[in-house]
């Protein structure tokens, strides 16, 4: 089956053979179905384990009802029911995903910078030579990209982006190309059906 | 051959190629001729970190990355992490560690359940599975990094296993598991998530390394010979890499015309 299935989505990429590609449009569609069905095994996973931490009172059991609350609230506003006054329009759907979700989405985006510099402090230690060239060009990238320093220190731009399109990109375009040959080489082997470890008791001594 | 596409017939042939050397370097290995796969410290370093959980009371965290199996770059990422939580689960349950897996995307959590549930059937532990450890977080990015950020800060894991792949919340994952004191073994073949995952854990498995991450940890022969077969495929682009640069620098479109065929 595996097989089948593989070869059904990789022929159509190189062979214009219509039956075959409308047979992998009418899988890849199929497929879709069956995600789109999986995001209700998800609300009940959500849904049972926080249903255990309110009933047994566990630590911080007040969250759970939280959250029970905002799932039901989403589900039944969201509920593609235009007729009834749901769906993508209702204005609590709206306010909710506007006013709640989107800024808690941004804030946690925004606390990557304190997370990025509390990494560098760690990280930017001249220990040995590789640590001293990570901390030297890091340093360059950093100041040739602030206006402060680059007004007055032009060539601070040149410099970071050398650094940034000629040693950095030649590693980048080496671990993309090598990841490339691991994925294919982890498709044949699936393809073969010998990569296994993903499945139910796969990988086996 | 008229139903071949054009510009995707090269493609094919470097497929091919690679495939065929697969399937040999397998066949030697059922003939018992083994590559020597060279030592790969992260993946070394599980059985390392779980002991190190084991001794502390505390659990592992093992999570397979954020991104859905259908994806072309980051589906087989997901499967190589689920080949890593085969192997950690089955560990866990030999060792007695207690075993939580955060998950991103509900299609994948059937699988990882499913995963989990098996190694402690196999082990004859079947009651002890616990549904909860394999928890779907959120769907939303950061709604499954902010919740997988407090389970380490509740839980204190001792063990943080993270390989698949990560955008942006890999930075915020690996810096709270640093901050908790947790032995990290991180991996993804995210180019731009690499630089995080290198300065936040002990371990990281770069690119490719994490597709052989199944392979090394089985021992399995045929697997550990495909790898050999990667490196088949590997050499051809770097010998196609070296004859474009000079073709094309003496001003000649050969290579590029072949490509395009």
């Amino acid at each position: 089956m595996t097989i089948i299935a593989t070869l059904l989505q990789v022929l159509p990429y190189y062979f214009d053979i219509p039956p075959l590609k409308d047979a992998a449009g009418t899988a890849s569609n199929a497929v879709l179905l069956i995600v789109a069905c999986a995001t209700f095994v998800g609300v009940i996973s959500i849904l049972q384990v926080h249903g255990k931490r309110v009933q047994r009172r566990v630590e911080g059991w007040y969250f759970s009802v939280l959250v029970f609350v905002f799932v039901i609230i989403m589900v039944l506003t969201g509920l593609p029911l235009a007729e009834f006054g749901l769906g993508r329009n209702n204005s609590i759907f709206n306010w909710v995903f506007t006013n709640i979700q989107t800024p808690l989405g941004g804030t946690m985006y925004s606390i990557l910078a304190f997370f990025i510099t509390s990494a560098a402090v760690r990280a930017f230690k001249a220990r040995n030579i590789e640590a001293a060239i990570v901390l030297v060009s890091g340093t360059l990238m950093v100041l040739g990209n602030a206006p402060l320093f680059t007004s007055p220190i032009p060539v601070l731009v040149d410099i970071s982006l050398w650094i940034r399109n000629v040693p950095n990109m030649a590693t980048m375009r080496g671990v993309m190309i090598g990841a490339a040959l691991g994925a294919i080489a982890l498709a044949v082997r699936t393809l073969m059906g010998i990569e296994r470890g993903y499945l139910r008791g796969g990988g086996e001594e | 051959m008229a139903f071949l596409i054009q510009g995707r017939i090269f493609g094919l042939i470097c497929l091919l190629f690679i495939m065929a050397a697969v399937a040999y370097y397998i066949k030697q290995a059922q003939a018992g001729k083994v590559p020597k796969v060279r030592r790969i410290p992260g993946i070394d370093a599980i059985d390392e970190s779980i002991g190190r959980a084991v001794e502390m009371g505390r659990p592992v965290f093992c999570s397979h990355g954020i991104a859905n199996l259908r994806d072309a770059t980051t589906g087989p990422q997901t499967i190589a992490g689920l080949s890593v939580l085969n192997y950690v689960a089955k560990r866990c349950v030999a060792v007695g560690a207690r075993i939580v897996v955060p998950v991103r995307q509900p299609e994948v959590w059937p699988i990882a359940s499913d995963i989990v549930e098996t190694e402690y059937k196999l082990a004859g532990k079947g009651e002890e599975f616990d549904p909860d450890s394999v928890q779907f977080l959120s769907s939303e990015q950061f709604g499954f990094s902010s919740n997988y950020m407090g389970l380490m800060m509740r839980e204190k894991p001792g063990a943080n296993i993270m390989v698949g792949a990560y955008w942006a919340e890999s930075l915020q994952l690996a810096e709270t598991g640093s901050r908790i004191g947790a032995m990290q073994i991180t991996g993804t073949a995210q180019t731009s998530q690499i630089p995080f995952f290198l300065v936040t854990s002990d371990y990281c498995l770069i690119g490719e390394e994490i597709y052989s991450a199944g392979a090394y940890l089985t021992n399995d022969a045929s697997l550990i010979a495909s790898l050999a077969g990667q490196d088949v495929g590997r050499i051809i682009a770097v010998v196609l890499s070296f004859l474009g640069a000079i073709t094309f620098t003496m001003g000649s479109r050969i290579l590029l015309d072949l490509f395009a065929m």
